[in-house]
């Protein structure tokens, strides 16, 4: 479980240094999330928006590439850390993906696994700028209809279809927020709507130890601890059972069951 | 699309029944409070609007379906529609 109670030992030579590698790796990683997309990734975005015939394809797999080298930089620097991402969750397309919600880093941790994913938002982000304008233009759905974003929804919903047949993947924290204490919370029903309405599988999958990394409430990375971050794949929920179509709340049932199941 | 208001009240209750799992609604029941029925929701149901009218919807009558609240409301904008279009 990703209980946040767990023991946290030192990893032993690293006592003294711990809170400067803490703070050292932080600053590391900001300024790659900053500096790094502004230097290296804008001006990708900047093409692909401009001379893309795909661009929501392209945008896409820039932020994949964006956060996977953003998750090797931590890895890389931080005693500890470890990355175990399966070849069975690698390979997960075509699927409306439920996952449990422990930390700020999932989402994200999520798009550098998927080439092509479309996620749902919460809908104030889509007021930031420059970020409303990546959310946009990589295809992500806002969590509302508020604000003026019916439009916005009601396009991406009529293409879900399609990005569902080309391989895509929505995945969704059904939780709706973080998790404190590991365990799963109420369910809301959206996931399990539009995999119904679409005839598209749940894949469940289960992140753990990001909220040991980077720790609810905290600014600082969580350094010089072992650390084993992984998502591993649970199972699979079909909506379409011997020619019948389950019902979300059956939907729903099936999927927490595995969700809560023990490893 | 030729149906009285009544045969579309029964195709829409038909509908709500196999799509959204919402057994008969009352007519002036607020879909969203009393049986939860979201923007996801309201999208589904706006395929199968078209789907009954035989129609695309352009944007903006797709956006007005997102204000839709009872199942009269949304007789009256399959209507209001149909009138518009004939």
């Amino acid at each position: 479980m990703n209980n946040p109670s767990r023991s946290e030992a030192v990893i032993p030579g690293f006592k003294m240094i711990k809170p400067v590698l803490d703070v050292v790796i932080t600053i590391i990683a900001w300024l790659y999330y900053t500096l790094g997309f502004v230097l290296f990734f804008s001006p990708f975005y900047v093409a692909v928006s401009l001379f893309s015939k795909e661009s929501e394809r392209g945008f896409q797999n820039l932020n994949r590439l964006f956060y996977h080298y953003f998750f090797k930089l931590v890895a890389g620097i931080t005693p500890g850390l470890t990355f175990r991402l399966s070849e069975s969750v690698r390979s997960i397309h075509s699927s409306v993906v439920v996952c449990n919600h422990v930390s700020y880093l999932d989402p994200i941790l999520l798009i550098s696994t998927f080439p092509r994913q479309k996620t749902i938002v919460k809908h104030t982000f889509f007021r930031v700028p420059i970020l409303s304008w990546l959310l946009k233009r990589s295809g992500y759905l806002p969590s509302t209809t508020q604000d003026g974003l019916d439009v916005l929804m009601i396009e991406q919903m009529q293409k879900m279809d399609t990005f569902l047949q080309e391989r895509g993947v929505l995945f969704i924290f059904p939780e709706g927020t973080r998790s404190r204490d590991g365990r799963i919370g109420r369910l809301n029903s959206g996931a399990f709507k539009i995999a119904r309405q679409f005839h598209a599988p749940i894949t469940v999958v289960r992140i753990r130890n990001t909220n040991h990394l980077f720790r609810p409430g905290r600014f600082r990375f969580n350094t010089c601890v072992t650390n084993p971050v992984s998502i591993e794949r649970l199972g699979v929920v079909n909506p379409d059972e011997n020619g019948q179509i389950l019902s979300t709340t059956e939907l729903m049932t099936r999927t927490r069951s595995l969700m809560q199941a023990d490893p | 699309m030729n149906l009285t208001r009544e045969q579309l009240q029964h195709k829409l209750l038909r509908i709500f029944e196999e799509n959204f799992e919402i057994k008969n609604p009352g007519l002036d029941d607020d879909l969203r409070e009393a049986y939860e029925f979201d923007s996801i929701d309201a999208i589904g149901l706006l395929v199968e609007i078209e789907r009954i009218m035989g129609v695309k919807l352009s944007q903006e009558k797709k956006k007005q379906s997102m204000d839709i609240r009872t199942i009269n409301d949304i007789c009256n904008y399959v209507e209001t529609i149909h009138i518009a279009r004939s």
